[in-house]
């Protein structure tokens, strides 16, 4: 479904990421672990458009996306969630989640896709109509993969879901997540929490230094040390 | 810069000094030895405005309050009876005075702020020496009127001009300002006071800017008082330096010879277009070439001499989109 | 003496609501692309000589001329992003400010030339059938030209402001406004954003060019004032804050109005300037404006 191939980014001219290939499989969920500054969001922000690769193929679909600005990647079903949200803070909760339905496609099913968030997230139903600057952390995150959910996606990228976030509420998202994959939406997860994303994810990458240096299930990425010392420790 | 460019532009510069000194003995015709007050004086405008907005890094769109600010110092004086030496020296040291009261202040603000508080500034004089001093000024002794005097007046401010640019490039004050110009934060991170640069910085051109507001005074039989203050005085040497490329010493003097010389052309054909392509072409190059002329040589340069397989002088790296 | 103050405050919310009115465009343009035009002035003088056009050739009431002095400037604010401000944006973050406002006098400089070539130097103004008019209530003089730009102002303001709050393309631009890569990844068409934007803005403009040419006059000289207005107007009203732009008007037009009574007319504009320098030292993020701008 996604394809990375030998992807290579720059910020101005420092090196981000070296020969990056990564697959994530329609139905899959896939997790994209590693240490803080390890990429990992450089690696979202290049396939949602944000940021320009150097070299390499990125496609979505069997449709090559590189070149393509963020709005028409949306578009084609690809949607991220990204990281603590980014959400429109002044801005009403379901004036946020419109937003997330802009798209002409995605506005159509607008109500049903409503219907759908507020089933799946009740909180956000209840504060509707309140400013989205008024909301507590947990519901932030919320309401930002509700947002994306709106654009009714394929796929979808989370960029740290669990950021700053109680554990009972890391249960909760990871739970969701799981929910929405059920749905038919793949997922790419991007995770500074080893331990929830290698139980939820059905296959992981690991990315050190803006490099893939690891792949596979839990089990085999844990005889990387790195990775076995963010489990334990 | 290899030392034997170097030694060549000193060489050409040298020359072209003697050439302008020894123009006034060969060519009579006092339409000629007007445009070239004109070039000499956009030269130091330009060149002043370069060593605060090019190598330092800050947009001031104030400069016209300088440049007023010494010549109606200097005007008065002078009409006043002080002589003219005397009365031209103050301008340049109120204009001087006038930055450092603003620039304390006016340095808290970033960027764009600067910019337009400068321009407010200019504009406040602007208006308050129109209130104040309405009316035309009259140079009472026309009888010993010498064009020649005052050509000279200008071409020794504008090598002054020149000559205080390139020996701040070259010293360790120079190397600051251009480590401000190219981030505040980082420049202090190593130690350099941005404030002490920009301050210096803003100090010189003030001055600068002044004296050629005095010898403004000096050149002009009648003006209104008010005009030396107005935004093209700011705005036209901003795009000389820009067309000709900010940052380089050559720059503004490219750009000062292009405006005058547009000018010109277009005068003798079809009239006041010369702004609007001048105000083009400095578009132009903002957008897509931004360091304006000399950039333009440079390539030209690296091309040539890579197709003679000769080692490359410099790399100036412009990054592509 | 209560009269004389009564006189000073209508004068300055009648002088101030025009002044919103300026800011507004440059007030959108700025809170969506970061961008500012400063030769907003100018779109101003070119919107009061299509309505002076359009006034002296047709004969139209001048209020209704905005139809043409709207509509012509959302034309050329299309052309202006599409020639010009669009390639600005591809600078990084640092550049593109600094480098927009030089591209934007640059503008300045080449529109205030060609109004020149156009229309001459000569000092033109618009006068109506009605311009003496005036209403007294309670000893206070309300001329009526200024009375209906005040209503046209507001009018503007209003439709604005239901634009933004009840469509669905106007919330694309407020949530462009507030994270440009939010609403990129929501499937916005940015450049589609900044485009509409700089017409909408241009349209504001050339409304209150007819508004600047019925009150006061147009020349092709007169740009810099009014750009130098339309800043302390967003300024003061707080930069990125659209609807704050009309009380920074207010505040600008009572300033003027009461230098303007009690010290003299002469220095109208310069406490402005003062006001504008001061609240940039001391509260950069303008009376009402919050940090996030």
């Amino acid at each position: 479904m996604l394809r990375l191939e030998k992807v290579d980014a720059y910020y101005k001219e420092l090196q981000a990421l070296w020969s990056i290939s990564l697959t994530v499989n329609e139905g899959e969920i896939v997790a994209l672990i590693g240490p803080n500054g390890a990429g990992k969001t450089t690696t979202l922000r290049i396939i949602s458009g944000l940021h320009k690769p150097a070299s390499g193929e990125i496609s979505f679909m069997n449709q090559s996306i590189s070149k393509l600005p963020s709005n028409k990647i949306v578009e084609l079903g690809l949607s991220q969630v990204p990281e603590t949200g980014k959400i429109f803070t002044a801005m009403s909760v379901y004036e946020n989640l419109e937003l997330g339905a802009f798209m002409k496609k995605a506005r159509k099913g607008k109500n049903q896709s409503l219907e759908r968030v507020f089933e799946i997230f009740p909180r956000l139903a209840e504060r509707k109509d309140q400013s989205a600057g008024t909301l507590s952390g947990g519901e932030r995150q919320m309401l930002a993969i509700g947002r994306a959910l709106m654009s009714e996606p394929r796929m979808l990228m989370l960029d740290e879901p669990s950021f700053g976030l109680a554990p009972i509420l890391v249960e909760h998202m990871f739970e969701t997540i799981a929910r929405i994959n059920e749905q038919g939406v793949s997922i790419l997860l991007v995770e500074q929490n080893v331990q929830a994303a290698l139980e939820l994810a059905h296959r992981a990458y690991l990315l050190e230094n803006g490099r893939i240096v690891g792949e596979g299930n839990g089990k085999q990425l844990l005889s990387f040390e790195s990775v076995r010392s963010a489990y334990l420790g | 810069m290899a030392n034997n460019k170097r030694n060549a532009t000193l060489i050409f510069f040298i020359i072209a000094g003697i050439v302008l000194a020894l123009l006034p003995l060969a060519i009579k015709k006092d339409n000629v030895i007007n445009l070239l007050v004109l070039f000499l004086l956009y030269v130091t405008l330009a060149s002043s405005w370069n060593i605060l907005g090019g190598y330092t890094g800050q947009t001031n769109l104030g400069q016209a309050a300088f440049f007023g600010m010494g010549s109606l110092v200097t005007r008065l004086m002078w009409i006043g009876g002080i002589p003219f030496p005397i009365s031209f020296l103050t301008g340049g040291v109120v204009a001087v005075a006038l930055a450092l009261l603003i620039g304390v202040p006016a340095f808290r603000l970033r960027g764009v702020y600067f910019a337009i508080g400068t321009l407010a500034l200019a504009q406040i004089l602007f208006i308050t020496v129109g209130n104040i001093f309405p009316d035309m000024s009259y140079n009472p002794d026309l009888a010993n009127y010498q064009i020649v005097t005052r050509y000279y007046l200008f071409l020794g401010l504008a090598v002054l001009t020149i000559g205080s640019a390139y020996y701040l490039v070259n010293s360790r004050w120079g190397l600051g300002m251009m480590a401000v110009r190219e981030g505040e934060e980082a420049a202090e991170s190593l130690g350099i006071s941005a404030r002490k640069h920009k301050l210096l910085a803003l100090t010189i051109s003030a001055f600068l800017t002044g004296l050629a507001g005095g010898a403004f005074a000096f050149y002009h039989v009648s003006y209104y008082l008010y005009m030396p203050f107005g935004a093209e005085w700011t705005f036209d040497p901003i795009m000389m330096a820009y067309i000709g490329g900010t940052g380089t010493i050559i720059g503004p003097i490219i750009g000062a010879v292009f405006f005058v010389g547009i000018k010109q052309f277009l005068l003798m054909n079809v009239g006041e277009y010369h702004l609007i392509i001048f105000g083009t072409l400095f578009i132009l190059i903002v957008l897509f070439l931004p360091g304006g002329l000399v950039e333009v040589w440079k390539r030209l340069q690296n091309r040539l001499s890579r197709s003679k397989n000769h080692e490359r002088s410099n790399s100036s790296n412009t990054t592509n989109h | 003496m209560i009269e004389s103050l009564g006189q000073t405050l209508a004068y300055g919310i009648l002088v101030g609501a025009l002044y919103g009115l300026v800011a507004l465009g440059l007030s959108l343009v700025f809170g969506v692309t970061k961008l500012l035009n400063v030769a907003h002035g100018e779109l101003i003088m070119f919107g009061g000589y299509l309505s002076f056009w359009a006034f002296s050739m047709l004969g139209l009431d001048p209020f209704l001329t905005i139809i043409f002095s709207m509509v012509g400037l959302a034309l050329i604010g299309v052309l202006l992003y599409k020639l010009v401000f669009s390639w600005t944006i591809k600078f990084s973050e640092d550049v593109k400010i600094k480098n927009t406002l030089l591209v934007a006098f640059g503008l300045s400089v080449i529109l205030q030339n060609l109004a020149l070539r156009f229309w001459t130097a000569d000092e033109r103004s618009i006068t109506a059938s009605y311009t003496g008019v005036a209403f007294t209530i309670l000893g206070v003089r309300f001329p009526a030209v200024r009375v209906i730009s005040l209503v046209v102002a507001a009018v503007c303001l209003i439709a604005l402001q239901l634009f933004l709050k009840k469509t669905y393309t106007g919330k694309a631009i407020r949530a462009t406004v507030q994270n440009w890569e939010a609403a990129s990844l929501m499937g916005i068409d940015i450049h589609k954003v900044y485009l509409l934007s700089f017409a909408i803005g241009a349209a504001l403009a050339g409304a209150a060019g007819t508004l600047v040419a019925v009150n006061y006059s147009v020349m092709p000289s007169m740009g810099l004032e009014w750009t130098m207005i339309a800043l302390v107007t967003m300024v003061l009203g707080g930069l990125g804050n659209i609807p704050g732009t009309f009380i920074g008007g207010l505040v600008l037009g009572l300033t003027e109005s009461a230098t303007s009574f009690y010290i003299s007319s002469n220095y109208r504009a310069v406490a402005g300037l003062v006001l504008f320098l001061l609240v940039l030292i001391f509260r950069p993020q303008g009376l009402f404006g919050s940090k996030e701008g």
